[in-house]
């Protein structure tokens, strides 16, 4: 699953250590969120939401799933 | 990293020297229980409560995992401890199967004098160091 949560934490100039703290997580899960290694529970996405003020929805995008520019391409 | 010792939350902390306890009360049981065998020549139903006995700290150490499983809120932390328990399990049977075969040669199998529970600690230690190091 893809994520904008490095663009988001860049806007606010937050390190990965900083949010992490917001999050009470360790440093390695946002890591491993931001880099996709790692698709964290709903609980945590509702928090991650709250604490940008935005939907999960706008955060998170499903692989495969269309985007602004158009449907995704069929996987070959 | 977390569970390095700068970094050890106080369960973390807990469980690892509850990990550690019960690995010396392995060694310790199975040691006396070696000796009680060989010197004191028990009763039948001595031998199968002590047999019951030596399983005592193998049965601590999935309550601790257990407990710490339960406990943890970093769900990717507890992701990876998982996968540590299911790599230090899968390298136990394996080689309890690998010694299963050497069975029947006792002058091989005397040699090879490895506790279930040692293997199990010790793969599940290296698995779990190997994915924060790849995950740093």
């Amino acid at each position: 699953m893809k994520n904008r949560l490095r663009v988001l934490r860049a806007e606010r100039g937050w390190s990965q250590a900083d949010l992490a703290a917001r999050l009470e997580v360790s440093r390695q899960s946002v890591n491993a969120i931001e880099t996709g290694k790692f698709d964290p529970s709903l609980p945590l996405a509702f928090r991650l939401a709250r604490l940008f003020e935005a939907t999960i929805e706008s955060i998170f995008v499903e692989d495969g799933a269309p985007t602004e520019q158009g449907p995704a391409k069929p996987e070959v | 990293m977390p569970l390095c010792n700068r970094h050890l939350s106080p369960l973390q902390r807990r469980s690892i020297q509850l990990f550690g306890a019960n690995l010396t009360l392995t060694a310790v049981l199975t040691m006396g229980a070696h000796e009680f065998y060989k010197q004191a020549h028990p009763a039948v139903v001595f031998v199968y409560l002590l047999a019951g006995v030596l399983t005592i700290p193998v049965i601590g150490v999935i309550v601790v995992a257990g407990r710490y499983l339960k406990r943890e809120t970093d769900e990717f932390i507890r992701m990876m401890v998982v996968q540590s328990l299911l790599w230090g399990l899968g390298v136990t049977f394996a080689m309890d199967t690998f010694l299963g075969g050497l069975f029947a040669f006792p002058e091989i199998y005397r040699l090879i004098p490895i506790l279930n529970l040692d293997l199990f600690c010790v793969t599940c230690g290296f698995a779990l160091r190997i994915q924060l190091w790849r995950n740093r």
